[in-house]
């Protein structure tokens, strides 16, 4: 089938076929490798893109179903050579990153939480991480440098 | 211009990369052309494999190759060849490889792996150790007598190998009318590693040779094992490695390589594999399931005079790590206590389930929690103060360690010390509000301290360093960067001070074997002291030909020159210098490019003689130890467990990055509250792994975790770079223990069983767990014991009786 797509404010016409996820055609067929896709069953985050605004699991989301919609991925956050967006440099400034492949997922998620609400509480944050699993770092720099962006915020 | 100083929290380099999503995993790698490959699991626990028929498959338009076990004739192993490829006569657990298949995309390599028709001829699947030890025990493997093996050691029927200690006369001990006699026995489930990134590997067949991209700590290992199988020379097959989407020990074996390099050679085309989820789930090496039975007596002042231990681990189908891994009990176990007398046996069982492997801390992870559970046990029935118990007991300088070993250094008292005072000045400590035993709403209240020793793996690694004409410089190992940050983080950072560059001048070239020196991997904590060692090795060659050559064009002897602030400098003139880009430089056009090369090897220890059988590691080279302390709320009612607070003192040797070294210990020690509470993995009678995915395997989420609070204990001996010693091994190690001791003390009843979900909780506050028995293992040792004790025995007593202090 013919798909036609926005990811990250690009537009894309391709030949897939229906069964693919989302979170295939990204990394296989446009070559996004940014998106992860670490289970495939919907429980890690790791392949989580924003869907018109809203965090999605890719790798859930049929290919076939964004026709028209507008898709985000991590490579959307600081395009090309642009500057860390907050997030990204807060999280790079607390040492948060450890293996990394959860981390795009991570990123999408929490740009989601921020863009509703800038200043998140600890408990927001922990709520909204609950889709997303990382195996590494033990979570706490992540929560650490959203708060310290909300405290920013609120200062 | 700045040089890194030893100490300095610098961030690691890949990080930017990674949160751009610009990072190139093994898993993005799609080559042009890429033919993608399939595995035809076996979908019985146990049975004889009477027809393969491929027809089908090979019909499909779309496939390109099929292989199964004639394609791939060699036999692998790590102590014992007990491994094929595929399963070729016998099927020995579910999941395993029957055939494999690459066709022009993943879901016609799918259909034909469904399409290949297996005929088999069910049989019994023994699951549990129990049943594999009993007398008439169907044999996992028949032929067992038959396999090669690497070392001396003693094995037989379902198990697999064995490792022993035997110091001092424990029978003495026991029978001194004096002591207190205790004896416990525990049981532990399997940890998934559950790294992110599966397993996964392109392999390309060209100019002759296998050239594999793989996601591994261990590039030299895969590269021995492919050609192993695919039975080529080992020059024959090239590993690279970028950047690996974590590990944890997981990824210390050879796995889907071999298949991914058969299948380019057949193809010709560029293959890649990679394991599902739901494969890693039923397939990963995880981490033991284990049974243990600890002995000890105790002497009226509270000293351990005997010490009598069995630990039987759960091999799976193969013998792989799980067999390598026995001899870690004399250090997990008895590397912690000073130990009058003591025999120890860990033995590796065959059974039908799939393999186990290596898991950050191995055995300890659960021998920790064992002998910690003991050790209040034994308090409980002598009616002694646990710290006292333990201050009194921890090995100290001088101490002999279980194989006799003479510890180096007064390591556990101070640490005992330190996490006592931690956690007394701790702000987030509850104990205060605790009245009864309970807190204010109404969860019963725990807290344990425990202590837990480990060692640096260290082994041989190599580094070249080449200084390029800009004074930049390049480092070229197979060391891998899995996450912990040993390769984009601590090496650049010993580097760049040991020779007074800029750390961004600083490049670390992606594992190839083609490129580099042997490695022994990434793992057991050592790539910063090992291949830190080579690589600062490497560098000083670097200075002493930057001194030469400085020493020339200043028109100065080599003698009166030193390194101040990045640049050669003529002693006590400071304005006469050159500085290492422009030594760089006028090499390029004098004596040519400089470069150096280094290497790094454990020293040798010496043990007691005669008192260790089985034994695939030399000894405990590096030991390094960690005191935890943690205080929970257990939820009388639903049995939930939830963590207050975690607290942990670590010996580090010198911390070289004290924020990155922090960072290794939240995740280790949130990865062991996992193991201590939620990760469960049961295997039904059929030997299928019951939790296929992350839906019904509960992984740590945000929502379970908690800061820790982390205390660097320095300057502990070590002969590392600086001093340093691996630190992201350890943190994981003493979790369960301090999770179960807490449980222990918050309920007064006995806790012999990790995990501890709510059901289990619920069933230890009602009395309604079945107490373990563990019959199959006897409380005298000797029966135990598959070699000949009293040959053991023999041996030990010709050795000199080794004094305690
Ligand atoms: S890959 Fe989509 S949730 Fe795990
Ligand atoms: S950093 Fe490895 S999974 Fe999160």
């Amino acid at each position: 089938m013919i798909l036609k797509v926005s990811v990250n404010d690009d537009d894309y016409v391709l030949d897939i076929s229906p069964s693919r996820s989302l979170a295939e055609v990204l990394r296989e067929d446009i070559g996004l490798t940014g998106t992860k896709l670490a289970c495939g069953e919907g429980f890690c985050g790791s392949c989580t893109v924003l869907l018109n605004g809203t965090p999605a699991a890719s790798c859930l989301v049929p290919a076939a179903a964004t026709g028209g919609r507008k898709v985000e991925t991590v490579e959307s956050l600081a395009p090309d050579d642009s500057d860390l967006s907050d997030l990204q440099q807060a999280l790079l400034i607390e040492d948060a990153v450890q293996c990394g492949m959860c981390f795009p997922g991570i990123l999408m998620t929490l740009t989601a939480l921020l863009k509703e609400n800038p200043a998140p509480t600890e408990t927001a944050i922990r709520s909204a991480l609950v889709a997303n699993t990382c195996r590494c770092t033990g979570y706490e720099r992540i929560v650490d440098a959203v708060l310290a962006l909300a405290n920013k915020e609120q200062a | 211009m700045s040089t890194a100083r030893i100490g300095e929290n610098l961030n690691r380099r890949d990080a930017e990369d990674k949160l751009r999503g610009r990072t190139q995993f093994t898993i993005d790698h799609f080559p042009r052309r890429t033919l993608h490959a399939a595995l035809k699991r076996a979908d019985v626990a146990a049975g004889r494999i009477t027809a393969i028929d491929i027809s089908a498959a090979l019909a499909l338009k779309g496939v390109r190759a099929i292989i199964f076990a004639d394609d791939a004739p060699g036999i692998e192993g790590i102590g014992v060849y007990d491994r094929r490829l595929f399963a070729s006569d016998y099927i020995r657990y579910y999941g395993e490889p029957i055939a494999a298949v690459a066709a022009e995309s993943l879901n016609i390599a799918r259909e034909a792996a469904d399409l290949i028709k297996v005929t088999v001829e069910p049989l019994q699947p023994v699951v549990t150790m129990r049943e594999a030890l009993e007398p008439d025990a169907r044999l996992v493997h028949p032929a067992w007598a038959s396999y090669a093996q690497t070392e001396p050691g003693t094995r037989g029927r379902n198990v697999a190998w064995e490792a022993s200690v035997v110091r001092g006369d424990t029978d003495a001990a026991f029978a001194r009318e004096d002591v207190t006699v205790v004896e416990s026995s525990f049981t532990v489930g399997r940890q998934n590693q559950a790294y992110m990134e599966p397993r996964v590997c392109v392999a390309e067949f060209k100019d002759g040779r296998y050239t594999l991209e793989t996601s591994t700590q261990v590039p030299w290992s895969v590269r021995k094992v492919t050609a192993e199988i695919l039975e080529v020379p080992e020059s024959a097959v090239r590993v690279t490695v970028p950047a690996v989407g974590g590990a944890f020990g997981g990824k210390f074996e050879t796995a889907v390589e071999p298949f991914a390099a058969l299948l380019a050679k057949k193809t010709g085309r560029p293959v890649r594999i990679a394991n599902t989820r739901q494969e890693e789930m039923l397939t990963a090496p995880a981490r033991d399931n284990a049974e243990i039975k600890i002995r000890s007596a105790i002497d009226p002042d509270g000293r351990i005079v005997g010490r009598e231990a069995t630990v039987l681990m759960d091999a799976g189908a193969y013998s792989g790590e799980t067999g390598f891994l026995t001899s870690m009990t004399s250090y997990t176990l008895g590397g912690v206590y000073e130990l009058e007398s003591v025999r120890l046996v860990s033995q590796a069982i065959y059974t039908n389930t799939p393999p186990t492997g290596a898991f950050r801390s191995c055995n300890g992870a659960y021998n920790s929690f064992a002998l910690e559970r003991h050790t209040q046990e034994i308090c409980r029935t002598i009616g002694m103060d646990l710290m006292e118990f333990k201050k009194l007991n921890v090995v100290r300088d001088g101490s002999p360690s279980a194989i006799g070993q003479r510890n180096d250094g007064n390591i556990l008292g101070p640490l005992l010390d330190r996490i006592d005072a931690l956690s007394a000045a701790s702000a987030t400590s509850r104990r205060h509000t605790v009245v009864d035993g309970r807190l204010p709403d109404g969860r019963l209240f725990g807290e344990a301290t425990v202590v837990g020793g480990w060692f640096v793996f260290v082994g041989p690694s190599a580094s070249t360093v080449n200084l390029n004409p800009d004074g930049s410089v390049t480092v070229i190992t197979s060391g891998v960067e899995i996450g912990s940050g040993s390769m984009m983080q601590s090496i650049p950072q010993i580097v760049s001070h040991t020779l007074g560059v800029d750390v961004s001048a600083v490049n670390v070239l992606a594992a190839d074997t083609d490129a580099s020196g042997y490695d022994v991997g990434v793992g057991g904590g050592r790539t910063t002291v090992s291949l830190g060692g080579a690589s600062t090795a490497a560098c000083e060659e670097v200075k002493k030909k930057m001194l030469a050559v400085a020493a020339d064009y200043l028109e100065a002897a080599v003698e009166d020159l030193e390194f101040v602030d990045g640049a050669a400098t003529v002693k006590g003139a400071p304005g006469i210098r050159m500085t290492v880009a422009k030594i760089a430089a006028h090499a390029q056009t004098t004596t040519g490019p400089l470069s150096g090369s280094g290497s790094f090897n454990k020293r040798g220890t010496v043990r007691a003689s005669g008192c260790v059988a089985g034994h695939m590691v030399d000894g405990l080279e590096m030991p390094i130890y960690a005191a935890h302390n943690c205080e929970i709320a257990v939820d009388p009612d639903t049995g939930h467990i939830e963590v207050l607070a975690y607290r942990t003192v670590q010996d580090v040797g010198k911390a070289i990055n004290p924020k990155a070294i922090n960072g290794q210990i939240q995740g280790g020690i949130i990865q062991g509250l996992g193991y201590a509470i939620h990760e469960e993995i049961t295997i039904a009678d059929d030997g299928r792994i019951e939790q296929e995915g992350f839906e019904t395997y509960r992984l740590p989420l945000a929502t379970d975790s908690l800061p820790v609070e982390i205390e660097l204990f320095e300057d502990a001996p070590s002969y590392g770079p600086f001093g340093v010693k691996g630190a992201g091994e350890i943190p994981i190690m003493s979790v369960g223990a301090a999770v179960a001791c807490a449980l222990a003390s918050a309920t007064g009843k006995d806790v012999q069983q990790l995990p501890l979900t709510p059901p289990r909780v619920q069933r230890i506050l009602s009395n309604t767990e079945e107490p373990l028995s563990l019959e199959h293992i006897s409380s005298d040792w000797r029966d135990n014991v598959l070699a000949n004790a009293s040959e053991l025995e023999a041996e030990v007593l010709g050795a000199a009786n080794l004094k305690l202090r």
